[in-house]
């Protein structure tokens, strides 16, 4: 089925895919810090149901995003598992896609080159590719942009077709790393509901990561609540609600107060709950 | 550069020429001054009346195409030596330690201290006179593709792995392309020296044709008017070679964003 066919007709819930069923357990990893191994994840144990998707939030430094480069194969580094429908990871897999906080296109590509190079090593017979990625390109509404070099792009539609390049190769397993933690207030709504409509049209299981509690319940079937020093699953919220959500329902905002609670009376942080933002204070990121 | 109003081509070309014109009016003032004056300065009509003469005779063709083919041919090789080594030594741990220390060492020799040796082993002919274009571009090229290739973003290079690329296809397809900026300075700066080179060895080595050769038996000669009319020769096509390899770069750069 195209794309479009599953954009128009979204594939009905019981017939959700059997594949993309992540495992990790009894998960530790360390970086050495001045010679002394300083643990960053300690003993993470979760499982994702194929179609899934699910959010991750917690504060910086509770390794969340180091979890991501875990699970998509960048970094082998670790005690524990980590499986994917059964088969342990191993390195980078086409069956893994992620999407950075910062967009990584290639400046030299355009656009239809940017996406069409998560291709070069598929099956994908070569006719078919033009297609395939003028598809993806729609999916993301960037058409008439194919040409385009990301410099040319705004931060919006750079992430959106950072999206449609990880989407490209049908990833049974999409991870989000903060993808919309660069844009603006109301971009970043208008490629959450982007997000979403494609989530629903292709249903792969989706994993992100993000440190803002709304956009976590918006678009998480789950929220995993991490605590930092070492990242730890502190707790995991069923969000019980269907797709497409209202932004405005009572059980999303009671939800977010909850997990802002959670996160901002932790141990050192005592400060009240029900602070006003919906964002939990972070410096800028450390990786560039 | 927010402050700076865009010139319109004919301002740009005529602000170009401005400096130039004047710096021929003082020309002519002094060779027409005369005394000591008039002796360092040949005045601007014998000047062209001898890169008449040379053009007539076909001597000034011969002495630029001379000069020409040292420089690209040492360029030619220099430059994509150096280069290739520049990107070995990024990509391998190996060739940096085999390579680095002795090249670290031989790139303090200036060019000129070579001569003596090169001149010695083989000869003043037209092949040493390249040798030492060769290794004039080489280092250039060498750094500056060690530097571009080595620096390319972590970041970048990860979207390879996840994407599956193998390595070749990562270095074809990332590496490469995102080090272009500087293989070009790499080559740009490689040119410089080949020229330099080039019109250097023809002074000292001289022998056969040459824009070189002839600036230095013009002024055994003192043929003033002559010298001048090789150092215009090489002013001028030393600037069209600069403004051709500007050209390729920003061809080859489109994809950057304007002012970079």
């Amino acid at each position: 089925m195209s794309i479009e066919a599953q954009l128009h007709h979204p594939a009905p819930s019981a017939a959700e895919p059997v594949r993309g069923a992540l495992a990790i357990s009894g998960l530790n990893k360390s970086f050495a810090i001045g010679g002394q191994p300083r643990p960053v994840l300690e003993n993470i144990d979760l499982v994702v149901r194929p179609g899934e998707f699910v959010s991750i939030v917690g504060a910086s430094g509770c390794g969340k995003s180091t979890l991501l480069r875990l699970i998509v194969g960048l970094d082998d580094d670790y005690a524990g598992e980590i499986r994917l429908d059964g088969d342990r990871v191993t390195g980078t897999s086409l069956d893994r896609g992620i999407v950075f906080q910062d967009h990584r296109l290639f400046p030299w590509m355009t656009l239809e080159e940017n996406v069409g190079l998560a291709l070069i090593n598929t099956g994908v017979p070569k006719a078919q590719r033009a297609r395939i990625v003028a598809e993806h390109i729609a999916l993301v509404n960037l058409k008439g942009f194919e040409k385009a070099y990301p410099h040319q792009l705004s931060g919006g539609m750079a992430q959106r077709a950072a999206i449609a390049r990880a989407l490209v190769t049908e990833p049974r397993l999409l991870l989000l790393d903060e993808p919309l933690g660069a844009l603006d207030a109301l971009t970043r709504v208008h490629v959450q509901n982007e997000l979403q409509r494609i989530w629903m049209a292709q249903r792969s299981t989706m994993v992100m990561v993000t440190h803002d509690v709304e956009e976590a319940l918006y678009l998480g079937d789950r929220v995993i609540v991490m605590s930092p020093n070492p990242g730890r699953i502190r707790r995991i919220v069923e969000v019980d609600l269907p797709h497409p959500r209202d932004r405005r329902s009572p059980l999303l905002h009671r939800l977010k107060d909850e997990i802002l609670a959670e996160l901002t009376a932790g141990p050192e942080a005592d400060r009240a709950p029900g602070e006003t933002s919906n964002l939990v204070r972070l410096p800028a990121r450390e990786e560039r | 550069m927010s402050g700076r109003r865009p010139l319109s081509r004919p301002a740009r070309f005529a602000l170009g020429v401005v400096p130039m014109l004047a710096v021929l009016a003082w020309w002519q003032r002094q060779a027409a001054a005369g005394g000591s004056g008039g002796i360092a300065f040949a005045s601007l009509g014998d000047i062209a009346r001898a890169a008449g003469e040379q053009i007539a005779n076909g001597a000034l063709q011969t002495d630029a195409v001379a000069t020409l083919s040292h420089a690209l041919i040492g360029l030619a090789i220099g430059a994509t030596l150096g280069l290739a080594t520049g990107i070995a030594m990024a990509l391998s741990a190996w060739a940096e330690r085999l390579l680095g220390p002795l090249l670290q060492a031989l790139r303090q020799v200036p060019m000129i201290g070579w001569l003596p040796l090169i001149a010695l082993w083989f000869g003043t002919g037209e092949q040493s006179q390249i040798i030492v274009v060769v290794m004039a571009a080489f280092f250039p090229a060498m750094l500056n593709a060690h530097a571009g290739v080595g620096q390319v973003e972590k970041r970048l290079i990860e979207v390879g792995h996840v994407f599956g690329l193998t390595w070749g296809q990562r270095l074809r397809l990332i590496l490469l392309p995102a080090a272009l900026p500087m293989l070009l300075t790499g080559l740009t700066q490689a040119l410089a020296f080949a020229w330099i080179a080039a019109i250097g060895t023809e002074i000292l080595m001289g022998s056969g044709a040459g824009l070189g050769v002839t600036l230095q038996v013009a002024q055994t000669q003192q043929r003033l008017d002559l010298v001048f009319v090789s150092v215009a020769a090489t002013a001028v096509l030393g600037f069209l070679l600069n403004h051709s390899i500007r050209r390729l770069r920003a061809w080859l750069l489109h994809w950057q964003p304007a002012g970079i």
